[in-house]
């Protein structure tokens, strides 16, 4: 099984979450490994939790919220609003370059 | 509702606010129809382009109308503002989308190409000769945070011909502060500094005085509206803009709301200001030095200034944090209203245009002597009224007011007396401040000082009959302290 | 540490910390500033006058079992001279309403208050539950929002009163007034703060408890050992007031006074004259009497709507447009009886047991 390679970048202060870095290389599996849903290509909703579990470093309730996004972060696939494409059912492609960044810093 | 049903949504009867599809028909930008969309605007598409056109337009739409002192309606000739302009900027997105904006719109020709002029088309480069940019740093009050004026200068300078300003929030109790800002117009009488506190020391005196952390940061962004709105006015600035999102505007308009600023959220979209120490002539067509507040983004919500930021790459600071960890009803606000945004989109834009169509009811009177915004006239008998705090209210409510609260709105009243269902009084600005004595009265910012002590009342020469009493009346030092003296609270 | 003595008789050892204010007080004086709270909102408000007839809108839930309560005690106390009434609903909604009109009868009997019961079902034709089985759960409160307030009026007027008074607490205002604000229900925030409303041709409606905690209503009847009976709804409630209510309890769990605050607020500013220009007015509705800003009253268009198995389009201001402006209305359609203006209405009263 080939795993995927994206490039994640963090933004609007979502990086200190993450080793405050904001530009990230990952290497996640194609497809889902466990639960009822094994073997279905995987998602935004699995990168997410992926990201949680794989990259997320501290206060974890700044980026995901009962179990889905946080709400106030923008998300953009390949420079496009993840609204436009299926948000977390969207299907991951290899080389996708994936954008979080929290609109919640004020005025 | 009433427990005549269970069911509390029943009187009023009407449908629930119906969950929408996230965007409209298609994929393609609504505006150019030919490119793929890459942002989804309140169910709307637009590709990068159209997008950058469309953010320039609203907030073009939202001063360009307030520019000229006699309103010229939907924007028609010229372009004549009596003053300079007063950029309010936290290094927030907003503020930096702000910036930004006004940058390119007035300092450059760049947006001349994509906004196609015409006939009509202002001749940007000349609206503001001057233009300032405001930072207020809070590092002082809370040690633990870090002063980031540096970098705030150094975010400004990126943009050329923006003139910096950097203030401290103590300077709200700086008396050379206020020698600066209101010149020799109103001054200070020496004896009320007698042993002058140190600036920093008074403000968080002032601080700790306050009973909940929501009364410190409503007191905080109090001090710097006022900051930022004389410093406008000693530069000679007639417009002072914010970088207010739609989505801040509306979680700040609940939040006033929820804190019995109902009289005056009518106007904190946007404000006509003048220090109370000008008289301004009634009916007057030209300036006499007021300061309008507008908030340029008040249509632009905080996703499309996030969007904006990451395609135009600017450069945010982020704004100054404070470390305040207690709930507080800005936050509580925010949290529900960004989540409510969520599932009903239509949110924050129906909070502000329900309150654009609001007025204050009734005939305001004297201006707050903290916040600088009218007061009511019967708001202190009826706090009264409605929840007595002792006997002697509930036996005549129509007592002859405290007289101190007749200096104070509701609002700034409720700040400085209701307490936290915890009544939890010491926060870590004790730790902070080991030299300040327990303070004897309540520590006012220099404009307050400076009116109760030059006679409140003076400039209000439109206010009505009920005020009369205080129209020239000069507080001496030790009356004026035994009036703050009240708001000692019990606990400190 | 708790004080020694009440904060407000500074005698009394105080046994409760106040939901409004945060002070810790006795019993006694506790009930002293709840009642004389409720009688300043009578008072200030000009609310009633000697010989007035009134309604309480009793459900005997906790709020309006402490309001028949507070009214007799006021009453009594100050002399205002009313003759009170208790009227209830009875929407049909099996399981729901029968204890709790247990509750109201009982009431009745204590404080010796002549009862009236009207039933939707005499008035409409219809129970909730039919109702819910014919719209299904999602717009039934709107329904039974429309209904109830028509019904009471007409329960009021059979009693012959001139006014009701409502068990809506401040929590409900406060909540309302927020409601409003985000859903951009500028009608509403205008006249939602008002203790009083008053349509052309209908009776005075009042909230006595305009100003008072919900929790201190709790506490009070508690405190009064008033019995009530407390069962929510069993039709889904609405979610977006469920979202509302939520929020403005974290808010007064943070500052109690924001519930009162918050009020203020809805009473400080009102809605910009050129705006209110533009509403509706107020008028007649053409087939049974009521006031209304359509040519039906919503009651109207509601139960035609239900007649004719069109109920979804009867909910929303343009399909009633649709359903106003169609053919007429198929002859033996069931409607509410004409509304008369109550001054020669028979009174018809249960009579209060001796």
């Amino acid at each position: 099984m080939v795993d995927l390679k994206l490039k994640i970048e963090f933004g609007g202060g979502l990086e200190l979450l993450f080793s405050n870095r904001r530009t990230h290389f990952v290497d996640i599996p194609s497809t889902k490994q466990q639960g009822d849903r094994e073997g279905e290509p995987v998602d935004m909703d699995f990168l997410i939790h992926w990201l949680r579990s794989n990259s997320l470093k501290e206060r974890p309730e700044l980026f995901v919220e009962n179990e889905t996004l946080r709400p106030g972060i923008l998300v953009l696939v390949n420079d496009i609003d993840w609204e436009l494409e299926g948000e977390g059912d969207y299907r991951l492609k290899d080389g996708d370059e994936i954008v979080f960044i929290s609109t919640l810093h004020g005025g | 509702m009433s427990d005549l049903c269970g069911n509390p949504a029943a009187e009023a009867g009407e449908a629930l606010i119906p969950r929408k599809r996230k965007f409209d028909r298609s994929k393609i930008c609504v505006k150019c129809k030919t490119n793929p969309g890459n942002l989804v605007i309140r169910h709307s598409v637009y590709c990068r382009d159209c997008f950058t056109s469309l953010i320039t337009a609203k907030f073009r739409q939202a001063l360009e109308p307030h520019i000229n002192h006699a309103s010229t309606g939907p924007r028609r000739g010229a372009l004549n503002p009596s003053g300079g302009l007063l950029v309010a900027f936290s290094g927030g997105s907003g503020s930096s989308v702000l910036l930004d904006l006004v940058h390119r719109t007035y300092c450059t020709n760049v947006g001349s190409d994509e906004l196609k002029g015409g006939r009509e088309h202002p001749r940007k480069d000349r609206v503001w000769k001057r233009i300032h940019v405001c930072y207020v740093e809070t590092s002082d009050v809370f040690p633990e945070t870090s002063d980031r004026t540096a970098r705030m200068r150094e975010a400004v300078a990126r943009y050329e011909g923006c003139e910096f300003i950097p203030l401290r929030v103590q300077d709200a109790f700086d008396r050379s502060w206020w020698e600066r800002v209101s010149g020799d117009l109103s001054v200070l009488p020496v004896d009320l500094c007698r042993g002058e506190p140190v600036p920093i020391d008074a403000l968080k005196a002032h601080l700790r005085a306050l009973p909940t952390a929501t009364a410190v940061l409503y007191t905080l962004s109090t001090l710097t509206r006022l900051l930022l709105l004389y410093t406008a006015y000693s530069i000679g600035a007639s417009h002072l803009v914010l970088g207010t999102s739609l989505t801040s505007l509306s979680i700040s308009l609940i939040s006033s709301i929820s804190q019995g600023g109902g009289f005056v959220v009518p106007q904190a979209i946007q404000e006509e200001w003048i220090p109370p120490f000008i008289k301004r002539i009634p009916g007057a067509t030209s300036w006499s030095g007021e300061v309008r507040l507008i908030r340029p983004l008040r249509d632009v919500g905080m996703k499309e200034c996030t969007a904006w930021v990451w395609w135009h790459q600017l450069w945010v600071v982020g704004k100054q944090r404070i470390p305040i960890s207690e709930k507080t009803i800005g936050k509580i606000t925010n949290d529900f209203i960004i989540g409510l945004e969520r599932d009903y989109l239509s949110t924050v834009s129906t909070v502000v245009k329900t309150v654009g169509k609001l007025a204050p009811k009734g005939k305001p009177g004297l201006r707050c002597v903290l916040c600088e915004l009218p007061t009511q006239q019967s708001a202190q008998g009826w706090k009264a009224r409605t929840s007595i705090h002792a006997f002697e209210d509930a036996a005549s409510p129509e007592d002859v007011p405290t007289p101190l609260l007749a200096f104070l709105c509701y609002p700034c009243h409720t700040t400085l007396t209701s307490k936290s269902s915890r009544s939890s009084k010491s926060r870590n600005l004790k730790s902070s401040s080991p030299t300040s004595e327990p303070s004897s009265t309540l520590n006012l910012p220099t404009w307050g000082a400076a009116r109760l002590a030059c006679g409140i009342g003076d400039e209000e020469s439109t206010s009505s009959s009920a005020n009369e009493i205080w129209v020239t009346k000069k507080l001496d030092t030790d009356l004026m302290k035994s009036l703050v003296g009240e708001f000692m609270l019990d606990e400190r | 540490m708790a004080p020694k003595s009440c904060s407000l008789c500074q005698n009394a050892k105080p046994i409760l910390r106040r939901p409004k204010t945060g002070q810790q007080i006795c019993k006694h004086c506790f009930f002293t500033v709840f009642e004389t709270e409720v009688h300043n909102t009578i008072t200030e408000a000009k609310l009633f006058k000697p010989g007035d007839r009134v309604a309480i809108g009793a459900s005997g839930g906790k709020d309006s079992t402490v309001l028949a309560y507070v009214m007799k005690t006021l009453n009594e106390r100050y002399k205002y001279g009313l003759s009170l009434f208790l009227l209830s609903i009875d929407e049909g909604i099996t399981g729901y309403r029968d204890d709790s009109l247990q509750t109201v009868k009982r009431n009745q009997q204590q404080y010796d208050m002549p009862l009236k019961i009207l039933s939707y079902e005499e008035l409409y034709g219809w129970t909730m539950d039919r109702v819910v089985s014919t719209v299904g759960k999602k717009s039934n409160c709107t329904f039974c929002g429309v209904f109830r307030r028509q019904a009471l009026d007409r329960g009021a007027a059979s009693l012959g009163v001139d006014h009701i008074v409502t068990g809506h607490n401040a929590d409900d205002i406060a909540e309302t007034v927020l409601m409003n604000i985000m859903r951009g229900d500028i009608a509403r925030l205008g006249r939602c703060t008002a203790i009083c409303t008053q349509g052309e041709d209908t009776i005075r409606r009042s909230k006595p408890f305009k100003y008072a905690y919900e929790k201190e209503i709790v506490m009070y009847a508690y405190f009064r050992k008033l019995d009530y009976f407390s069962t929510e709804c069993i039709y889904s409630p609405d979610a977006y007031r469920g979202h509302a209510r939520g929020f403005l309890k974290d808010l007064e769990a943070t500052r109690p006074s924001a519930i009162i605050d918050i009020i203020h607020s809805g009473e400080a500013f009102e809605v910009k004259d050129e705006v209110r220009a533009t509403q509706k007015t107020q008028q007649t509705c053409k087939r049974c009497g009521y006031m209304s800003s359509n040519n039906l009253c919503k009651a109207c268009s509601l139960l035609e709507g239900l007649e004719r198995g069109m109920a979804a389009t009867a909910i929303s201001d343009k399909g009633r447009r649709k359903l106003d402006g169609q053919a007429p209305t198929p002859e033996n359609l069931r409607t509410i009886p004409y509304f008369h203006t109550p001054i020669t209405v028979a009174i018809d009263v249960l009579p209060t047991p001796p």
